[in-house]
């Protein structure tokens, strides 16, 4: 089997004297899509924002397709790469596009100051991209302009005109009005489709049932299992996983959506 | 006696307007220093790096805690006692000013980047851009929303400083306004006219200003 693309190696990351991610270490291969879930403050979001490289790491190491990426301030050894780094994509909770431009400069800003895209080009891969999320009505638009759902579809197509070969998505329906959810859940789903490698972090079981391949459960910074969803959902090998599942369909009750 | 004779100090007009025009330039130069040191001074204490923040941060409290009329004096009388070389009147005071506003403009504008959220410069960590782009195409934009309604206020207080450049005897609008008041004896009719030539000066900045900011608030949609 090949190399995986993502090697995540026993990666410990503290916040002071509090361990937030206590010898993590998770394989992801091209085109499978990887769906983190667990409590609040287990570190889901901490393990994406590492990979990122958006948080320095304290020991471990994460490798991309074979080059080191970051590397654990405390170890020794040569310093990772820090030409790859938009070989990774990264969509956020709170969108975080950028307000004073429009989605069409959004889009572009990157692949022409990063990638050095000459504007023409980088104009017709974003019409082409927001024709695949569905917004390409908006182009001349600010976002403050955009419904929450609309700027998280922009928000994907920007790290999409990237083109990374990892997409990272840290909770992003979790600010959406729920009857927004479904429209960027449509998108992601679309992306896993056609073969995009993804991490996400979420709470909507039903993506996670139908769309990830492997379902990884963190607790208290660590990974407590890791399965394909059907196994997870029906008969977790973990109490504590159990005990997740429970409370959360719990919670959600008669009312859980099904998408 | 007593009386107010205005028509006793308009015959110096061409005066006035000399002496307006050197304030102008003075202004110009200073605030061009100030701008641009200032921004400096704000992106070295916003990076946090101990040798870049110390340095920013010791200037700032240094120009802004001691009185600009005596760093005026110390540039024009200190340097050549220090280095053997010296500015004349007009440059001491303007690049005093400069030196001086800068630490000014350097707080308003490092609270104008502090105040752009964090998350804006995660996002463009995550695309690639490099430092100074982010800078340049995400935070300062946005920044510069936020600082210019103090920097405006900043400007016309830097205008109307250049008066302390009568102190070496640069023959600025004040200065002008001294020399007719000797000559005419009249200090409050001497003083008005000059009150009314710094109005003339400051005001269309003030209305620039107010202007620049409509069209922003009207351009966030």
């Amino acid at each position: 089997m090949a190399e995986p693309l993502v090697v995540i190696d026993r990666v410990v990351k503290r916040y002071g004297a509090e361990t937030v991610l206590d010898r993590v270490s998770l394989e992801v291969r091209t085109g499978q899509v990887m769906v983190v879930i667990g409590p609040s403050g287990s570190g889901k979001s901490t393990l994406l924002r590492c990979l990122a490289r958006l948080e320095p790491i304290q020991k471990g190491r994460i490798l991309i397709d074979g080059v080191l990426s970051a590397k654990g301030t405390e170890d020794e050894g040569p310093a990772p790469d820090k030409t790859g780094g938009h070989d990774i994509g990264m969509v956020f909770q709170s969108f975080n596009l950028f307000p004073h431009l429009t989605v069409m400069e959004n889009i572009t800003l990157a692949p022409r100051r990063v990638r050095g895209m000459a504007a023409a080009e980088a104009e017709t891969q974003a019409i082409e991209l927001l024709r695949r999320v569905g917004l390409e009505d908006k182009r001349d638009v600010h976002p403050a302009r955009l419904s929450g759902g609309q700027q998280q579809r922009a928000a994907i197509a920007r790290a999409l005109a990237m083109r990374p070969r990892i997409m990272l998505f840290d909770e992003v329906t979790s600010a959406l009005d729920p009857e927004l959810v479904g429209e960027v859940l449509k998108t992601m789903r679309g992306l896993a489709e056609q073969g995009m490698t993804m991490l996400v972090v979420t709470h909507e079981m039903g993506f996670a049932r139908d769309v990830a391949d492997d379902v990884v459960f963190m607790d208290r910074g660590a990974i407590v299992e890791r399965a394909p969803p059907d196994r997870i959902f029906s008969q977790p090998a973990e109490a504590r996983t159990r005990a997740f599942l429970e409370r959360l369909l719990e919670r959600e009750g008669g009312t859980r959506r099904e998408r | 006696m007593g009386s107010f004779r205005f028509d006793m100090v308009v015959g110096y007009w061409p005066d006035i307007v000399d002496g307006a025009l050197l304030t102008l330039k003075m202004s110009a130069v200073s605030i061009g220093l100030g701008l641009v040191l200032g921004l400096m001074l704000a992106l070295m204490r916003y990076s946090r790096v101990p040798w870049l923040d110390w340095p920013a941060y010791a200037y700032i409290e240094f120009f802004r805690t001691t009185p600009p009329l005596v760093q005026i004096v110390w540039l024009y009388y200190g340097l050549p006692m220090f280095f053997g070389r010296d500015l004349n009147e007009f440059w001491s005071a303007a690049v005093a000013l400069g030196l001086n506003i800068a630490a000014f403009f350097a707080e308003i504008f490092r609270a104008g980047i502090a105040g752009i959220d964090r998350t804006q410069w995660q996002a463009s960590r995550v695309l690639g851009l490099s430092l100074t782009d982010t800078l340049r195409f995400v935070i300062l934009p946005q920044a510069w929303r936020n600082v210019l309604p103090p920097t405006g206020t900043t400007v016309i207080y830097l205008v109307k400083g250049t008066a302390l450049a009568t102190a070496i005897g640069v023959p600025e609008l004040l200065r002008v306004g001294q020399l007719i008041s000797l000559e005419t004896f009249r200090p409050v009719e001497s003083l008005t006219i000059v009150a009314i030539a710094y109005f003339v000066l400051t005001y269309p900045i003030a209305l620039a200003f107010q202007a620049i900011e409509r069209r922003l608030a009207a351009s966030r949609v």
